[in-house]
């Protein structure tokens, strides 16, 4: 409940909040690294800019990148978790292969070397590299879940009244595994909002558009003040948001964890 | 064990050895060899796996370098400001030869492949006649010296603490729960940043950026260990925190599960010290633990990449950022290969590890 609540209150502020707020891009060099004030409610950047402005979109942008990563992330794991059991045989192997290879490449060096390939980076082509880079785990739990629903009594019943195997998956097992779908997409989308920050941190992801590691990228790379520490209302909100983002998906996921099912307590 | 409980029972009866006894050690030692030999499959059965991943992320990085838009050759005759009237066409042909662009995809292939396996990573484009694989030799202990402590350090602290918080009582369990999940979500690359902030708020001086004060020439002396001691500590201390949290909310979410189990509640009739069940609890909730070790490990590695970044800590991570600013693909790729290497080395090494601790592994089932 707690994370729903707070989940909705940061969607708002993410849609809301930039049509109230003015241009996040508006650069008032008389206002250079001012601390909070009342016109400013978290005080300006060191290029003028009002970061209770830039926080709005950046909390929108993050939130969008995470939910295209969720999405397509899960549906990605949702297929190939879903077509090993059911296909059987060679499809079974290699997906299984493919689940297990994927697992051990590292996420952020691979994103690093494809940000450095790919030339014209925007949101949704960051969220697709992200669902791309990081279904495996979710690809792996789908599978045992299928595997285990597999062996239930209506989907013996579905196969003797002759229903094919998609048709099996799609009626049976997957209405049945919903709630579980829905945590790998509480997940997924969490760990692509904090993969995605930590891209744009560094400086590989997007540099056009305002994401919760923009803001700490160029609070870490302005050069008005001798050094970036001075400016301490610029990098501490995006972060407490990130964190506080983060915490209501790891909580939402708690709480289904407890209704879907309470004897499987960690994935 | 057996043999000392024998000799006291023949010494007690003064009988000769039972005929029983012969048989028995053979049982054992058939036992230990079969136990031996699946070991030793399930090994071998890990190694070619892992194989198989060094050889199919070495082939991606092919598959990028080749996709990649641009002919590096055309990039290099630019950026090299070639004399007014020279043949372009003709030095681009000899350029290809020399690098051996004008051969098949195929060829290049094998070239490729059997250079990486004798561990030849190219020349950098940014630091140009010194080979890529002895810088990344020089920056590699500096990520390794911060991951390896951050992994056990983290499993062992981060366990203590979560099966502690699994026996608080009350508000004081809640309330421990919340502050171990906020600092599993903390994001380390902030983290980073609020910590060097508030050295600067607590010690009014320049925090340790880097891996050595200016001045200090690495040596083998006191002062430069303290001195590496100083910078390493800020950037061990940051994934210190969020892993402790990791590791902290799954044991105590294990126990808390462990505790309502039979074995406890018959244990806690037959009036059982606190302390003892608790040991065996924890013992149980251990197990599940180490099959998160695997993932854990890629985890590290990569937050330490980017922490890296933050504390200018010279490791991979920060020759990989500063190698995609500089253009730098032999040093970009090496530096990729490298950190698969480390992370399957290192899953290999956890589930051999994992394979001795549960037998149940080893036949296949897990």
């Amino acid at each position: 409940m707690f994370g729903l609540v707070v989940l909705i209150v940061f969607i708002l502020l993410g849609t809301v909040g930039p049509l109230l707020v003015g241009d996040p891009y508006y650069m008032d060099l008389s206002l250079m690294g001012r601390p909070p004030s009342l016109g400013h409610i978290l005080g300006t950047t060191g290029f003028g800019e009002d970061v209770f402005a830039q926080l709005c979109n950046a909390v929108g942008n993050s939130l969008l990148v995470g939910l295209v990563a969720g999405g397509l992330g899960t549906l990605i794991a949702v297929f190939v978790g879903a077509v090993g059991p059911y296909r059987g045989g060679l499809a079974d192997r290699v997906s299984n292969l493919v689940t297990n290879l994927a697992l051990v490449l590292p996420l952020i060096p691979l994103f690093i070397i494809i940000a450095a390939a790919v030339r014209g980076l925007n949101l949704v082509l960051i969220g697709v590299i992200l669902a791309v880079t990081s279904w495996p785990w979710a690809a792996r739990s789908i599978r045992s879940q299928v595997l285990t629903l597999k062996e239930r009594e209506f989907v013996n019943l579905a196969r003797m009244s002759g229903e094919g195997n998609v048709r099996i998956v799609l009626t049976e097992i997957l209405p049945n595994m919903l709630a579980y779908i829905m945590m790998v997409f509480v997940i997924l989308t969490g760990t692509a909002i904090l993969a995605e920050s930590a891209l744009s941190m560094i400086g590989v992801s997007t540099t056009r558009t305002i994401t919760l590691g923009y803001m700490l990228y160029w609070a870490q790379h302005e050069t008005i003040v001798p050094f970036w520490w001075n400016i301490w209302w610029w990098f501490i909100p995006p972060g407490i948001v990130l964190t506080v983002v983060l915490t209501a998906f790891f909580v939402i996921h708690a709480g289904l964890d407890e209704v879907f099912n309470p004897k499987l307590r960690r994935i | 064990m057996k043999q000392n409980s024998d000799s006291q029972v023949n010494g007690e009866n003064s009988r000769p050895p039972t005929v029983i006894r012969p048989s028995f050690s053979h049982l054992l030692s058939r036992m230990k060899r079969l136990l031996l030999s699946s070991y030793a499959k399930f090994v071998a059965r890990k190694a070619a796996f892992y194989l198989v991943v060094i050889f199919f992320s070495v082939t991606l990085v092919f598959v990028v370098i080749e996709s990649m838009p641009g002919d590096p050759v055309a990039v290099m005759i630019a950026s090299g400001n070639p004399p007014p009237g020279a043949d372009l066409d003709a030095l681009a042909d000899i350029m290809r030869e020399y690098f051996g662009l004008d051969k098949p995809i195929q060829e290049r292939f094998v070239i490729y492949l059997m250079n990486f396996f004798s561990g030849n990573l190219g020349q950098s484009y940014h630091f140009y006649p010194v080979f890529a694989s002895t810088i990344i030799l020089y920056y590699l202990p500096y990520t390794l010296s911060l991951a390896i402590p951050v992994l056990f350090v983290s499993f062992v602290v981060g366990n203590w603490i979560g099966a502690r918080a699994a026996y608080l009582k009350g508000r004081l369990n809640e309330t421990s729960y919340f502050a171990l999940v906020f600092c599993n979500q903390l994001p380390p690359f902030w983290l980073g940043l609020v910590i060097i902030f508030l050295y600067v708020v607590l010690f009014r001086s320049i925090p340790p950026i880097g891996a050595a004060t200016q001045g200090v020439i690495p040596s083998l002396s006191v002062s430069y260990f303290y001195d590496l001691l100083a910078h390493w500590i800020l950037p061990f201390l940051t994934l210190l925190v969020v892993y402790v949290g990791a590791w902290a909310t799954g044991m105590r979410s294990m126990v808390t599960h462990e505790k309502d189990s039979g074995y406890v509640r018959y244990g806690e009739q037959l009036g059982f010290k606190k302390g003892k069940l608790m040991s065996y609890t924890q013992r149980n909730a251990i197990l599940p633990q180490f099959t998160g070790l695997n993932m854990v490990f890629s985890g590290i590695i990569g937050q330490t990449l980017v922490i890296e970044i933050v504390f200018g800590w010279p490791g991979l991570g920060l020759l990989l950022y500063n190698a995609v600013y500089n253009y730098d693909y032999p040093l970009i790729f090496g530096c990729f290969l490298v950190i698969i290497i480390i992370i399957v080395v290192g899953n290999f090494l956890i589930d051999i590890l994992y394979g001795f601790i549960d037998p149940r592994i080893r036949t296949g089932h897990g």
